[in-house]
């Protein structure tokens, strides 16, 4: 259950009613208040109007392209988006990553995976707004402020660009950030299809900070799209699930 | 084709008088210290090099200007061309028949050798052409073909025009890109099937260019346009006639080679292949929407409050739930074996890290494979390999998939990586049903089951057939082995490890 005093709003944007529906029941379950819409035009019309918290975007609309909804949106407001889609293509995720979706799910998906996730991007709106600059995850503590690592509170030397790479993912936990992204801010523009660069400066960073490098826990791979940080602990993490 | 070592007829005649001139000289010289022999035979030398270099005409002339030198200044009466001794007029007249013969021969070798030559060459030139022709799989690599050697043929710069439906925009050239405008028109015209007076056109700078259809019987070999470069009005009509004969030649051949019929075939190809994806894209659409509601409504369904509390319910919303997903891998395969029946893998290769292939196909089979215990065993130091990794762990799951259908729950899953030279292997083993040495030779043919699964095991028999040639298409090789019926299987994927991956540990992240 979401632990905000009031319900989060989430707007559901898909053209199939069944779709819809279960969507509907799915989040009410967990807490939510739902509003919907069923193409494009009435889906921006819905997140002006409303006070929106979350929106689930289908790709697939018979008026607009889901990928000109999310930029139209983009375009004034920061609210999480996350992508349905049934195509699942590594290209098409790291063109809506880049447009400014916050995650990306493919159709068929079970309501645990949708609601797990819808619950990251919420914290991660929360944590924005009260700009806490230091961020735990599992044993690891980034301090944005200080430029400090620790593991198990304990100090770790990094180097300038395993370092950047941490603080760059660590400024949207959570999030997936592509490969293009990445490279853009760590090594600019002319390195941006170096993959092997970000490939050895991860395996690195793996190796001074997760338990076993091989098994990694904090630091993610999306195979073929890029990476992200694990969702950071809860606030009170013993009563989390 | 007249040798470009004739330097036209007036320069032949002139080179072979130089050559006369030079050798009388000679002979003057060496006359003040020896007692000369019979003299006209000397003039044998410029005469056969005035042959083979110039030709005829110039040997004819050589002949008579050595005859009348050595008349001239070796033969009494000197300075007169009377000979006096009988014997000396004899040897002249050989000398003249002589030459004649000599030079006669020596010109046939001379052109002989000439169509030897050319012949290679032209031989040369379309060995090159089919090979560019076998490599060339779309319309535009064949007219990339066409366009080199009918610029090799021709000898001129040549632009290639493709001809195009009115959907497909303007025709753009292949090979020499600079066309002016005009000709363009021309050659629009032309590929339009309109009648045109055929005549060479002037661009802005005085040059002439020639436009014509590559052949007349088979249109859709294209139209060309060649820069006859700046012409006065007679030259450019030689010059002209001789591209059209090696035009006509060139399309003959062409023609001959049935490329008209094989352009046809592979824009054939190209529609069907853009029909299969539509295809494919509405089945995939179709299908999943409603499968996505189906299963998205179990997981709901057995979350709620009143089913939740019932385990009855839970497990008919499971099933539900575990059915639609099975649903949707066949339709996952469906997909993957067309795209690769339909050779439409093009496989994104990159710098990758095998630890995150096998951590995501691990978590992907994270629900069905729960019920077997999943050892993985990998190096602390691995290699980077340069595949497609999504295609790669897809191959994997595949593998990991059969590994959990084939054998009980609660059995051991073993994965394990290691390098072995140029090449890194994972393999994934298994305590299940294994393989019979008939099920091994089998394994990898599409829709292959083994005997002992079809009633009692559900699948479609497409899995290792699609590991398979995801495998294959990362330059990899997959192997499965067994001991036996019920000794399990292991299955091993090799990718080769490029010969620069040990340098990129040097990549400095400071």
């Amino acid at each position: 259950m979401i632990d905000t005093a009031t319900a989060p709003n989430v707007l559901v944007v898909d053209d199939e009613l069944q779709i819809r529906r279960f969507l509907r029941s799915g989040f009410e379950f967990d807490g939510y208040s739902v509003s919907e819409a069923e193409n494009g035009r009435e889906a921006i019309r819905a997140a002006t109007l409303r006070p929106t918290d979350l929106i689930i975007l289908d790709l697939a609309l018979p008026d607009l392209d889901g990928s000109q909804v999310l930029e139209r949106i983009r375009s004034w407001s920061s609210v999480p988006i996350i992508i349905l889609s049934v195509k699942s293509s590594e290209a098409e995720k790291v063109r809506l990553f880049e447009l400014g979706a916050d995650d990306y799910v493919t159709k068929p998906f079970g309501m645990a995976e949708l609601l797990a996730r819808s619950k990251v991007v919420l914290r991660r709106k929360t944590r924005a707004m009260t700009g806490d600059s230091v961020i735990r995850i599992d044993r690891l503590k980034i301090d944005l402020a200080a430029r400090n690592v620790f593991v198990d509170e304990e100090r770790l030397t990094l180097t300038p660009k395993e370092y950047r790479l941490l603080q760059v993912l660590a400024q949207h936990p959570g999030n997936v950030l592509t490969h293009q992204e990445l490279l853009k801010e760590i090594w600019g523009l002319p390195h941006i299809n170096d993959t092997h660069y970000l490939r050895i400066v991860v395996r690195k960073l793996r190796q001074k900070i997760e338990a076993d490098p091989n098994r990694p826990r904090i630091l993610l791979t999306e195979l073929g799209v890029g990476y992200r940080l694990a969702p950071p602990n809860e606030p009170a993490d013993s009563k989390a699930h | 084709m007249r040798s470009a070592a004739t330097p036209g007829g007036a320069g032949g005649v002139l080179a072979g008088l130089g050559l006369v001139a030079a050798v009388t000289l000679i002979l003057e010289v060496v006359k003040t210290f020896i007692e000369l022999p019979p003299i006209a035979i000397t003039y044998l030398i410029p005469v056969l090099i005035a042959a083979i270099r110039w030709g005829y005409l110039s040997a004819m002339v050589t002949t008579i200007a050595g005859g009348f030198c050595s008349a001239f200044f070796f033969y009494k009466p000197t300075h007169t061309i009377f000979v006096e001794d009988p014997a000396r007029r004899l040897s002249l007249m050989i000398f003249a028949i002589v030459a004649v013969v000599a030079a006669h021969l020596a010109v046939r070798m001379r052109r002989e050798s000439e169509v030897v030559l050319k012949r290679e060459k032209e031989i040369n030139d379309l060995y090159a052409f089919s090979r560019r022709l076998a490599a060339g799989h779309s319309t535009s690599e064949i007219f990339d073909a066409i366009q080199r050697h009918l610029s090799t043929v021709v000898g001129r710069r040549v632009a290639l025009f493709e001809p195009r439906r009115p959907a497909e925009g303007k025709p753009e050239p292949i090979g020499e890109s600079d066309v002016p405008q005009n000709v363009r028109a021309e050659v629009t015209a032309v590929l339009a099937g309109h009648a045109t007076a055929g005549m060479p056109i002037a661009d802005h700078q005085g040059n002439l260019w020639l436009v014509r259809a590559v052949s007349r019987k088979a249109p859709d070999l294209g139209v060309i346009a060649i820069d006859l470069g700046r012409q006065t009005p007679e030259s450019e009509e030689e010059i002209r006639a001789r591209i059209e004969a090696v035009l006509h030649d060139a399309a003959s051949t062409l023609e001959q080679l049935g490329l008209a019929h094989a352009i046809t075939e592979v824009r054939m190809r190209a529609e069907s292949e853009r029909f299969r994806d539509a295809l494919i894209g509405s089945v995939s659409h179709e299908l999943r929407t409603p499968l996505s509601s189906i299963l998205g409504a179990a997981t709901v369904l057995r979350n709620a409050p009143a089913v939740a509390g019932d385990p009855r319910l839970v497990a008919l919303a499971n099933v539900v739930h575990d059915e639609s997903e099975r649903l949707n891998n066949e339709i996952q395969n469906l997909l993957d074996a067309t795209r690769i029946s339909g050779e439409a893998l093009h496989p994104k290769l990159e710098w990758a890290e095998v630890a995150d292939v096998v951590n995501t196909a691990l978590e992907r089979r994270r629900g069905p494979g729960a019920a077997h215990a999943i050892d993985v065993d990998l190096p602390a130091k691995m290699p980077l390999v340069q595949v497609d990794a999504v295609l790669i762990e897809k191959a994997l799951g595949q593998i990991l998939a059969n590994a959990v259908k084939y054998s009980p729950p609660g059995s051991r899953i073993k994965i394990r990586g290691w390098q072995e030279g140029g090449v890194f292997a994972l393999s994934v083993s298994d305590q299940g049903a294994g393989l019979s040495p008939e099920d091994t030779a089998h394994l990898g043919e599409r829709f292959f089951r083994g005997r002992r699964h079809v009633s009692s095991t559900p699948g479609s028999g497409l899995g290792f057939w699609i590991a398979n040639a995801f495998v294959a298409a990362n330059g990899g090789t997959i192997e499965a082995d067994s001991s036996g019926e019920d000794k399990g299987t292991t299955v091993t994927i090799r990718l080769p490890i490029p010969a620069n991956a040990e340098q990129l540990e040097s990549i400095s992240s400071d």
